[in-house]
């Protein structure tokens, strides 16, 4: 505050609106009720409609840290001496009897309430005095600067990092992988050497595997697992298992011609000679058919949708161990299932904000525990031998943001005190 | 058996929350010291359902992959934690209720939040029971993580102490606009409204970070504006605003209450609305 420019020029008016809580609270209900539309539109997040606010947020953010922050930490480094102690405002007051000396009953309670307690004496009085949650007041700022952090990871991300996806089938390598539809390079090979999809009894997946072979230039090739919730990092990428599919090997005959049709699960594929297209629309690698009460497993079966010209599509099953029921199909064209193996997507990633990010997140767990676990409470007994021999006992305290509980301390120590003497 | 116990729980707590509501009305101690027992029985006794279902869950995963060694074990037992469904999740939601109830009737004594919580914890077990598919399935790929865990902990304690704020904020709204006699007195209302959003405040921003740092292990985003993301994020931003309000600014009484209600219909937005409504990773409709 000692450096802000006075509040009657424009730049002082500027800077008492950016750090005042009327403006965060404006920001945080118009950022509530912009977020509530993209729930069902994303791209708002994109526009200005977010960005405009988001920024302001930031700008004030960081004005009440700068205007805060510096008397938080001269607060914080106040450490509770028997002087200002004495200043506290009075609670309670006791008496005892000049014999015995409370003292050691004294100790003994604050010790059982409070747990360690400094003391000064001097010749007429011992001050003892204790604090808790000095640090407190650097809470909010600690929270407010790991909001800060954690945002600009997210910008180092958004213009350092990069996203995309890298689709290979079982047995091909790729030194590129696309992100926002451009060809994107990497500094070495990623090769699928097999895909996996394991079952539960029930059917239902169990886990996805890529096995990959990854080869810098000039390097040994290295061997790496990715699945579900287990990411592969080389060479400053991750790899994400994101998805998978089949490719389906066909024989298409035509008359005497024959072609070799590769087509991936649910890619539309024109066949050569540009008269018929076909889509794989389902591949089973082993169909299983219900039949006279025992299971019936036909092996690789492929369900595809067939177009001649403009015409409405057919569908044909072909299964790959009936090859005989190929003359059943309609069509001049006769499909026969060769074979099939996997594709798998990864999604491939370098994001270097990703550590401030987490930094950030590391750093708002001690601020909250400064900001609402740790209350700033402070506490003194002075203690006193008056003319007549007679001992006197002021309780002091305060915890302004911690009411409840210091009501509750103070009924305790009335009472553990009060049993030295009489009040 | 489970869901016997479970059908008995959601009974003691109705008639945990009703005893809780007569020792209010004729202000006897007796009837409230019998309600706090029950609400703790059924508490202790949906502790051990819930244990039972993680049981279950990892004997029927164990079949499925026998883990080898002690780490795979432990690992198995960490991913198989009955929270992987909306079933699941109801059922936790409701023990998070009755557990914060009983934790704040412990500090603050006041039957209202026996009233709340009881009521609250027996109608979410009541829709776990009667409208949701309680079947034990196979964890899906995508939820096998040691995030789940914490992930599912602390965002469910962050919606069952908003919850109780609610309760508070609603009460103190209704005195606030009708000629009730005021009890319990606003004061206390305020207090509990405040300390009910902290809590559930800081519940919730744990539940989104460990949910961020999934995302980033299983799909390399922590962000990507899920509308679950999204939605929590509103929720955020609301109980923000509301501990700013009350703390820097020093607001009290109705707008903390207006914003607690508010901020309510957020976390069931975020719960219900966006797993019912909405496509996503956090959707309920299969």
């Amino acid at each position: 505050m000692t450096q802000a420019p006075s509040s009657a020029s424009p730049l002082g008016r500027l800077w008492k609106t950016l750090t005042s809580l009327r403006l965060t609270l404006v920001l945080l209900i118009l950022l509530a009720l912009v977020s509530l539309i993209g729930t069902v539109r994303v791209q708002v997040f994109d526009s200005l409609w977010f960005l405009v606010p988001l920024g302001i947020f930031v700008l004030n953010l960081t004005a009440c840290l700068i205007r805060g922050l510096p008397r938080a930490v001269r607060r914080s480094r106040h450490r509770l001496t028997a002087a200002a102690a004495l200043e506290l405002p009075e609670r309670a007051r006791f008496s005892w009897p000049h014999n015995p000396n409370p003292q050691s009953q004294v100790e003994k309670a604050l010790k059982r309430e409070l747990g360690a307690v400094h003391q000064t004496a001097s010749e007429d009085r011992i001050v003892y005095f204790w604090e808790r949650g000095r640090f407190r007041p650097l809470g909010p700022y600690v929270v407010h600067l790991a909001l800060l952090v954690i945002l600009a990871g997210a910008l180092l991300g958004k213009f350092l990092g990069v996203q995309g996806q890298l689709t290979l089938r079982e047995g091909e390598g790729s030194s590129d992988f696309i992100s926002e539809g451009k060809e994107k390079p990497l500094d070495f090979q990623a090769r699928l050497d097999k895909f996996q999809v394991f079952y539960y009894p029930n059917g239902t997946p169990r886990e996805f595997r890529s096995d990959l072979t990854l080869t810098k230039p000039g390097k040994p090739p290295v061997q790496a697992v990715c699945r579900v919730n287990d990411p592969v990092t080389f060479g400053g990428f991750t790899f994400y298992q994101s998805s998978y599919g089949h490719v389906v090997r066909f024989e298409v005959n035509e008359g005497e011609n024959s072609h070799v049709v590769e087509a991936p699960v649910g890619r539309t594929m024109e066949i050569p000679g540009g008269r018929a297209r076909f889509r794989v629309l389902e591949y089973q690698p082993d169909l299983v058919m219900p039949g006279g009460g025992q299971e019936k497993r036909l092996g690789p079966a492929a369900r595809l949708a067939y177009w001649e010209g403009r015409g409405h599509p057919l569908i044909i099953v072909v299964l790959k161990n009936r090859p005989e029921l190929a003359d059943r199909q309609p069509g001049p064209h006769r499909f026969f299932l060769k074979g099939s193996n996997f594709f798998s997507v990864l999604q491939v990633k370098r994001d270097p904000g990703v550590w401030w990010v987490y930094a950030g997140f590391l750093l708002l767990l001690p601020g909250f525990y400064l900001a609402f676990l740790r209350p700033a409470e402070r506490w003194a007994l002075v203690l006193r031998r008056n003319q007549q021999g007679t001992w006197q006992g002021r309780l002091l305290g305060a915890a302004p943001r911690a009411r409840e509980a210091f009501q509750e301390r103070l009924e305790r120590l009335q009472e553990i005190l009060q049993k030295g003497g009489t009040a | 058996m489970i869901s016997q116990i479970l059908g008995g729980v959601m009974l003691a707590y109705l008639v945990a929350g009703l005893l809780f509501l007569a020792a209010l009305l004729w202000s006897s101690s007796r009837l409230k010291g019998f309600a706090l027992g029950l609400l703790g029985g059924a508490l202790a006794a949906q502790t051990l359902a819930f244990f039972a279902r993680w049981l279950a869950s990892y004997n029927q995963a164990m079949i499925a992959t026998p883990p080898v060694g002690w780490a795979d074990k432990l690992q198995l037992i960490i991913h198989q934690v009955p929270l992987s469904n909306f079933y699941e999740s109801l059922v936790f939601f409701s023990w998070c209720l009755a557990c914060l109830a009983l934790f704040f009737l412990h500090r603050y004594g006041e039957s209202f939040l026996g009233v709340v919580g009881g009521l609250l914890a027996s109608l979410v077990l009541a829709y776990a029971s009667l409208g949701t598919d309680s079947s034990i399935k196979p964890l899906m790929p995508a939820l096998k993580s040691n995030w789940l865990l914490i992930h599912v902990i602390t965002c469910f304690l962050g919606y069952a102490a908003f919850g109780l704020a609610f309760g508070a904020g609603l009460l103190f709204l209704m005195q606030a606009y009708t000629d009730h006699p005021k009890s319990p007195a606003p004061p206390l209302l305020d207090r509990l409204m405040y300390r009910a959003a902290v809590i559930g405040f800081i519940f919730l921003t744990l539940g989104i970070l460990t949910g961020a740092v999934w995302a980033e292990t299983a799909w390399g985003r922590y962000w990507s504006w899920d509308p679950k993301e999204t939605s929590s994020l509103i929720t955020w931003f609301i109980y923000a605003a509301l501990l700013h309000a009350r703390l820097v600014k020093g607001w009290q009484g109705r707008p903390i209450a207006w914003l607690a209600v508010v901020g309510f219909g957020a976390v069931l937005f975020t719960y219900l609305g966006v797993s019912f409504l909405l496509p996503g990773l956090h959707s309920y409709l299969n």
